[in-house]
């Protein structure tokens, strides 16, 4: 029995309620006065140089009071990191992609804009265009930026111990080669900004956000205003998944027109700008060699991978090493070669999703089945022959501190009933299992530590103020959650400030799972300052130590006499009185190697703590159609510590729909060229309710040592996993290695004929087997 | 485009408005009324999200005309509550954690509600098959469908 209040209860989120009644204002809801309608012209070409763009057409329509194009542009280029600087919002030289912003119009409504945007003339002298990590890397190939030669934009090696050498002494040892196309992220809400200056040029901003600090300095950089005139301004958020993470062209261009028509502005995108404007998730080829020995231990790894970047370097170091990463930490490899290459192609730029480099991640996992297979170890074995345990060392030397991965696939496996099904399921029906680890932050230079304030009022209720931004995963809700367990007060009591880099402190952000082991650890902290301020005033009352108080219920008493106390606005009221503020704050810093550097130095701690997961599905295929219904999922974390059970729960759920259901079932774009054909929800197929399996999730907590309470990422390990599990189930189910994701019904059914082919069997047996799929269905 | 003349009653208000023929109702209620609750998630009839009651029946308002709803009784997310009283089901949506990131809600409980309303008495089966036409992409669908159920497994009970 716990003796918190709130912390590891069940708990519905307290943005909730405006959201169920429609009072919750997303972006696209502001409504400012003489706002204007924004739109933005974009490339028709997937390389072409800009010869000349003409306006003046444009600016001659009744209503349109603004036209902006490069030339308006300070033409910096942006990166996220010193040697990434490679994209220039509104470009001045050429277009990289179908889909690039070109030119932009604020005018009295929509259609007027978009009348405006169709008389703007652009020359274009059309470039060789490359679609593909191999087209790019053809000698002779197009470059699509000078200084990035033969389209390498980012090449991660790493290199522990000797490979070689422990292949040589393996006792088996195999090589396979995984691909997988973009996906995306499909967030529920369009991106959407809407953008105002004053008259003293600050620049007030909407938009849906990872972390308002890391919109804010980007857009001073490119705007060229100081940092405390940019004020990203909270909103409610539509869902991120990774994708909202950066600066976006939007919110440069919508800047732009607000401070060039001197009124405020809102750019809606549409369903299809927010597929090929924002970010997609990267193609990947990626090629595994492993040694194992006997028992199936892996001795020897080597991992050569290729993402298909897109045009620009967006988070491409990050993106090139996260799949590696999340391997390393779930694994254990004596000996590790990695080469990852983030290639330049004429397509929309990739960024991080929640199921980043699938094809690396079911790779490792359906090659250790493989494996498997040859040694006659079951698939559960192989895992925890590889698991990673707590105490050790990544081979890039990380320590993990808390790991309960073992217990995760026992766990799993124990309630998804693992041994009566593994070899036992009638044809066609198959069950697999997928593991992983996932970040729980990583170095992020001078953004990576967060601070809070919070002050409390003369009514004993508390103002919280944060940096931490809420997408949809419940951070708000983490957020007073902690505040009032420490301070002792209702989660009624807690109000929020936060989001808002006017008034928030810095925080590194929603990003890599870090907001509740690091923005919420600043919360706390600076709750437990603020608690001492009161404790100290009130033990001078009760005449007792601070060491003996506790505040619970709007109380300060003394611990184990209830009746001994003080009403905690009493306390506060009694400070008051002495000319003093009751208001403290909280930092909390990771502890993480600083010097660790992406390329560079990819060695030293990645970040305070990893979490590990592990997913098994159960599937059945139908020969016919080659479509899968999932029967089963079961889904087990070590999160750490379960703040708050139902929201983990959703957040399993969720991850289940996406990483495994939607991820591996049916998403990924195709192409034409540098054209997505599928950019819409009605072409590319994400989950619906009518889809989702029957889900067991189970919650394990290892305490860390180093997060609040115990905590780490939850979730993000389980879209992974799960992944990893519904490709070994396709795979155990039809008896043949899928390798090529998503595992959509055309795939399977050539995969199924391939299979007959390759194995004549007995003609009778055929058709006995055949009368036993069909009858049952007719 | 020349105006055309549009009595509508929304959320048991009654407005006499003038409207563009080809303004969708989606427009209507969020430009025009101020009711940003209902959503355009894709604008084709896909997501779900604009989804409000005409004549107690859920349409997608981005795919109907303005024009079409008149003479019609408009319910939208805002006229769930009653009296300060949120409906059961808007309840149920936070009790059971169906609400994520929110921006598939609005048009969910329209959609749930739209079923209490035709068929108190649904099945599962009914109840996913009705929510099937909305997509949400933070929580599975799990909690949404148990919210849903929780409603109507109580009103069964009453009756």
């Amino acid at each position: 029995m716990s003796s918190y209040a709130f912390i590891g209860k069940s708990m519905p989120r307290v943005d909730s309620r405006a959201k169920v009644t429609g009072e919750a204002q997303f972006t696209a809801d502001i409504k400012l006065p003489k706002m204007l309608t924004g739109k933005i012209l974009r490339s028709p070409h997937p390389h072409a140089r800009i010869v000349d763009i003409d306006v003046s057409a444009a600016l001659r329509i009744p209503g349109v009071k603004a036209v902006i194009t490069g030339r308006d542009a300070l033409q910096r280029k942006w990166g996220v990191f010193g040697y990434t600087q490679d994209q220039q919002f509104l470009p001045s030289d050429k277009v990289r992609f179908i889909g690039e912003e070109i030119a932009a119009v604020a005018a009295i409504d929509e259609d007027v804009a978009q009348q405006a945007l169709e008389c703007i003339r652009v020359e274009y002298e059309i470039l060789e265009a490359v679609f593909t990590t191999m087209e790019s890397l053809a000698p002779g190939a197009p470059l699509l930026h000078d200084d990035f030669p033969n389209n390498i934009n980012i090449h991660v090696p790493i290199n522990v111990g000797d490979v070689e050498k422990g292949f040589a002494k393996s006792y088996y040892v195999r090589e396979d080669t995984f691909t997988a196309a973009e996906d995306s992220y499909f967030q529920g809400e369009p991106y959407a900004v809407v953008a105002r200056f004053d008259m003293d040029n600050n620049l007030e901003i909407w938009m849906p956000n990872a972390g308002p600090h890391m919109k804010a300095k980007p857009l001073s950089n490119a705007l060229g205003i100081p940092l405390n005139k940019i004020r990203v301004r909270k909103i409610t958020i539509g869902g991120a998944f990774g994708g909202r993470s950066e600066i976006s062209p939007a919110d440069f261009v919508c800047a732009l027109l607000a401070r060039k028509a001197g009124r405020p502005v809102k750019i809606v995108y549409t369903r299809e700008e927010n597929s090929i404007a924002t970010r997609q998730g990267h193609a990947l080829i990626t090629t595994i060699k492993t040694g194992v020995r006997e028992d199936g231990r892996v001795i020897a790894r080597d991992v050569t991978c290729y993402m298909d970047g897109g045009a620009y370097s967006s988070t491409g170091p990050i993106a090139v090493s996260v799949p590696f990463l999340c391997m390393e930490q779930a694994y254990k490899m004596d000996h590790v070669r990695y080469n990852g290459y983030r290639i330049y192609t004429n397509k929309p730029p990739r960024g991080m999703i929640r199921i980043h480099g699938r094809a690396f991640a079911c790779g490792v996992d359906t090659q250790l089945d493989m494996i498997g297979e040859h040694l006659g170890i079951d698939p559960v074995t192989m895992r925890l022959v590889n698991a990673r345990e707590p105490g050790d060392f990544t081979n890039t030397k990380s320590h993990v501190a808390s790991c309960a991965m073992k217990e995760t696939i026992t766990k799993a496996a124990e309630r998804s009933g693992w041994d009566d099904k593994w070899g036992k399921l009638p044809p066609l029906r198959g069950i697999g299992i997928g593991c992983n680890s996932v970040q729980t932050g990583f170095p992020m230079g001078i953004r990576g530590g967060s601070q809070a304030i919070i002050k409390l009022n003369e009514d004993g209720g508390a103002t919280v103020i944060s940096g931490v931004v809420d997408n949809g995963q419940g951070n708000d809700n983490m957020l007073v959650q902690i505040a009032a367990e420490e301070l002792g007060v209702r989660t009624e009591d807690v109000q929020l400030v936060t989001a808002d880099t006017e008034v928030t402190p810095s925080d590194p952000g929603a990003y890599s799972q870090v907001s509740t082991f690091i923005g919420g650890h600043a919360v706390k902290n600076a709750a437990e300052n603020v608690r001492m301020q009161l404790f100290e005033t009130a033990s001078r009352a009760l005449n007792v130590s601070v060491d003996d108080l506790v505040a619970r219920d709007r109380m300060v008493y003394v611990r184990d006499s209830p009746d001994k106390g003080i009403p905690l606005k009493k306390v506060v009221r009694m400070i008051l009185a002495q000319g003093k503020a009751v208001c403290g704050q909280g930092e909390y810093w990771p502890k993480v190697d600083p010097k660790r550097e992406w390329v560079k130095n990819p060695f030293g701690q990645m970040c305070g703590a990893f979490s590990f997961g592990t997913t098994i599905a159960e599937v059945e295929v139908d020969p016919e159609t080659g479509k899968v219904t999932v029967l089963e999922v079961t889904a087990a974390q070590d999160v750490g510590f379960a703040l708050n059970p139902l929201v983990i729960e959703g957040q399993f759920q969720g991850s289940i729909a996406m990483g495994g259901q939607g991820g591996i079932l049916t998403e990924g774009h195709v192409w034409e060229g540098g054209s997505v054909l599928n950019p819409t929800q009605l072409e590319y197929k994400v989950p619906l309710a009518c889809d989702m399996p029957k889900i067991n999730t189970i919650i394990i907590e290892s305490n860390d040592p180093e997060g609040p309470y115990g905590t780490k990422e939850s979730g993000m390990s389980i879209a992974m996993s799960a992944a990893q599990a519904y490709a070994a189930a396709v795979s155990n189910a039809i008896g043949v290695y899928m390798t090529d994701f998503p595992l959509t019904p055309d795939k399977i059914l050539e995969a199924l004929r391939n299979k007959a082919e390759a194995e004549p069997v007995n003609q009778e047996q055929d058709e006995a087997k055949g009368l036993e799929i069909v009858v049952p269905a007719v | 485009m020349n105006k055309q003349p549009l009595e509508i009653t929304v959320n048991g208000e009654s407005y006499s408005l003038a409207v563009e023929p080809n303004r969708t109702l989606l427009e209507l209620l969020r430009d025009d009324l101020d009711l940003t609750g209902a959503k355009e998630g894709c604008g084709e009839g896909v997501c779900g999200g604009c989804t409000v009651l005409m004549d107690d029946k859920p349409v997608r308002s981005c795919l109907t005309l303005a024009l079409e709803a008149s003479g019609r009784h408009i319910t939208t997310v805002e006229g769930l509550a009653q009296n300060g009283e949120l409906d059961p089901l808007q309840q149920s949506f936070i009790d059971h954690g169906a609400v994520q990131c929110g921006f598939c809600t609005s048009g969910m409980l329209m959609a749930a509600k739209g079923l209490t309303l035709s068929k108190p008495d649904a099945d599962n089966k009914e109840i996913r098959d009705a929510m099937s036409g909305h997509i949400c992409r933070c929580t599975g669908y799990t909690k949404i469908l148990e919210a849903v159920e929780a409603v109507v497994d109580r009103s069964k009970e009453k009756r």
